[in-house]
């Protein structure tokens, strides 16, 4: 292993990105983000995202990692600092952040071929969600190879769905061996959706056959209590082939239960130039007072071709399970992606 | 007083823009224990036009020299989703480190021209490395964020030097004599010319 003294000097840099997108599932949506990173002094750095957009109505469809709040919103507004006393790993972050749990970064979950959250990390899906936010202090402590990472924080979410008001608490531990990365994380927060009226639960037993289940964004009772969740992650890549699942259990409020996950194939091999392929394979059950009203599967196939001048095409077929809800059998994403960096 | 050149090659029309090399020789001086008597130091400016310009990678041919290779580790960073330099300059067989120093994952990778690699994941702190054991040039991305872009020119001679934020450059111990000389920066064909290097003369190249 080597470690290489960190370079300083760099200048402030500003990205611009623009997306628009065409869903079959009748959605549409464009959308620009401008980011501004840098060094404040050469052992401090600093990050602003800020990012506008508009959907045609409300979808999960290029909905990853971005909010569509059709008015300007502030994602991250943070600085951090990293240490390396004598090869081991300290790194301080204060102020607005994505909540760490699991694959949590903005750029895991926007650029590598899907623009879908996974079921787990949509809002309307009693679990987790891509735009939860902390305001709050994240400290990571260990070795390159071994980590722990805490962050401490005030829910300030964006989107649809938020967190109730409260303290939450995530816990996260990643070990890096050879090509492979695992890592383990635990949350206890808010809960950011209603309970589930139990009439419109779906049984699970009945299958494909079933009635769809609820509308999230129906009138539900409110839900009572805390949400913790547990989950595991793993990636592995070798020669321009990833393959990465991340896998959560828990609570979303007192009384129910979601778990569910997905794995990613993302192949990027020389021959294949400036085009990435990817398949993502995902399921999720919730159960709410001991009933199933929400239970699917969903595949993707995606591609993504680098083309010239910062712009970047995107492809992707989704196969959704009759049991998720509001949503069509088949559905094909289309999305252009633009970027232009100045600094 | 300068000496001007005009580089009216025949690959001169297909570019747009000035290149004005200036090169100063300087600080012609023995160095001891060296099979060569004399070196100087040749520094210029490099400019597009009137404006200098910086990360452009100038350097002299210099086939036959198997001279001693320099100790120095050549770091490509990687810091806020960028790389840091954008534009590295090394000799033909030098093992070049790329640490990761952001707190989320990268996927560096080479695909087209010159050396060919994908680094894969690697977490924050850590550091891979890649030889570049080819002449050419490498042009190096990241698969998961699409602004990240850099070049490493690879290069067999010893005698080269990337031009800073002023466009100034400085190529040291360069044995007095004829040299072909060559400037390269991104989204350009190289500037090709040749010039002798006597010690006490300014150089400017002009590139039409």
């Amino acid at each position: 292993m080597f470690y290489a003294t960190i370079a300083s000097g760099q200048s402030i840099a500003v990205d611009w990105d623009q997306s628009a997108g065409y869903s079959t599932e009748d959605v549409s949506a464009v959308q620009t983000k401008l980011r501004a990173s840098g060094d404040v002094t050469p052992e401090v750095r600093f990050n602003i995202t800020g990012v506008w957009g508009k959907q045609s109505e409300e979808s999960d469809a290029f909905a990853a990692a971005y909010p569509y709040t059709e008015h300007p919103v502030v994602l991250d507004a943070y600085v951090e600092r990293t240490f390396r006393p004598a090869g081991r790993l300290f790194g301080v972050r204060l102020g607005r952040y994505r909540t760490p749990f699991g694959i949590s970064s903005e750029s895991d979950q926007g650029y590598v071929g899907f623009q879908r959250d996974p079921l787990i990390r949509y809002d309307d899906c009693f679990a987790l969600s891509n735009t939860f936010f902390e305001h709050g202090a994240d400290i990571i402590v260990g070795w390159p190879r071994l980590s722990v990472e805490v962050s401490v924080g005030a829910s300030r979410d964006v989107g649809e769905h938020t967190r109730s008001a409260g303290l939450n608490t995530v816990v996260r531990g990643q070990a890096a061996a050879g090509s492979v990365i695992v890592g383990m994380s635990y949350i206890d927060t808010q809960s950011h959706l209603s309970r589930a009226e139990p009439e419109l639960a779906l049984n699970i037993d009945a299958g494909a056959d079933a009635s769809p289940a609820l509308a999230p964004e129906q009138e539900h009772p409110s839900a009572q209590g805390s949400a913790r969740f547990g989950g595991i992650d793993v990636r592995w890549m070798r020669g321009g082939v990833q393959l990465r699942g991340e896998f959560v259990t828990g609570d979303p409020f007192d009384g129910a239960r979601t778990h569910g996950g997905y794995i990613d194939l993302i192949v990027h091999r020389p021959f294949m130039g400036p085009v990435t392929a990817a398949l993502r394979a995902e399921h999720i059950t919730h159960t709410d007072l001991s009933i199933a009203v929400l239970h699917g599967e969903r595949y993707t196939a995606a591609t993504r071709v680098r083309l010239v001048h910062g712009f970047i095409a995107q492809v992707q077929i989704v196969h959704n399970s009759q049991t998720l809800p509001q949503r069509r059998p088949t559905a094909v994403d289309i999305g252009v992606f633009h970027s232009l960096r100045f600094n | 007083m300068p000496l001007l050149f005009h580089a009216d090659t025949a690959h001169a029309a297909k570019r747009r823009g000035i290149v004005c090399l200036a090169i100063a020789l300087w600080c012609a001086s023995p160095v001891p224990g060296s099979s060569q008597a004399v070196v100087v130091d040749v520094r210029g400016i490099v400019r597009v036009g009137n404006r200098p310009e910086p990360d452009a990678v100038i350097w002299l041919d210099a086939p036959n020299d198997r001279g001693p290779r320099s100790e120095k580790r050549f770091v490509l960073d990687q810091r806020n989703a960028a790389f840091f330099p954008r534009v590295l300059a090394v000799r033909v067989g030098t093992t070049v480190d790329l640490p990761n120093n952001d707190r989320v994952f990268h996927n560096v990778f080479s695909f087209h021209d010159g050396k060919r690699f994908d680094l894969g994941l690697y977490p924050v702190g850590t550091t891979r490395q890649v030889t570049f054991d080819k002449p050419g040039l490498s042009r190096i991305f990241c698969n998961i964020h699409p602004n990240m872009v850099a070049y490493v020119k690879v290069l067999d001679s010893p005698y080269f030097a990337v031009s800073d934020r002023e466009g100034r450059f400085t190529i040291a111990a360069v044995p007095p004599g004829t040299y072909t000389y060559h400037a390269w920066r991104p989204g350009r064909k190289d500037l090709t010319g040749s010039s002798a290097l006597p010690p006490g003369k300014d150089l400017d190249l002009e590139w039409r």
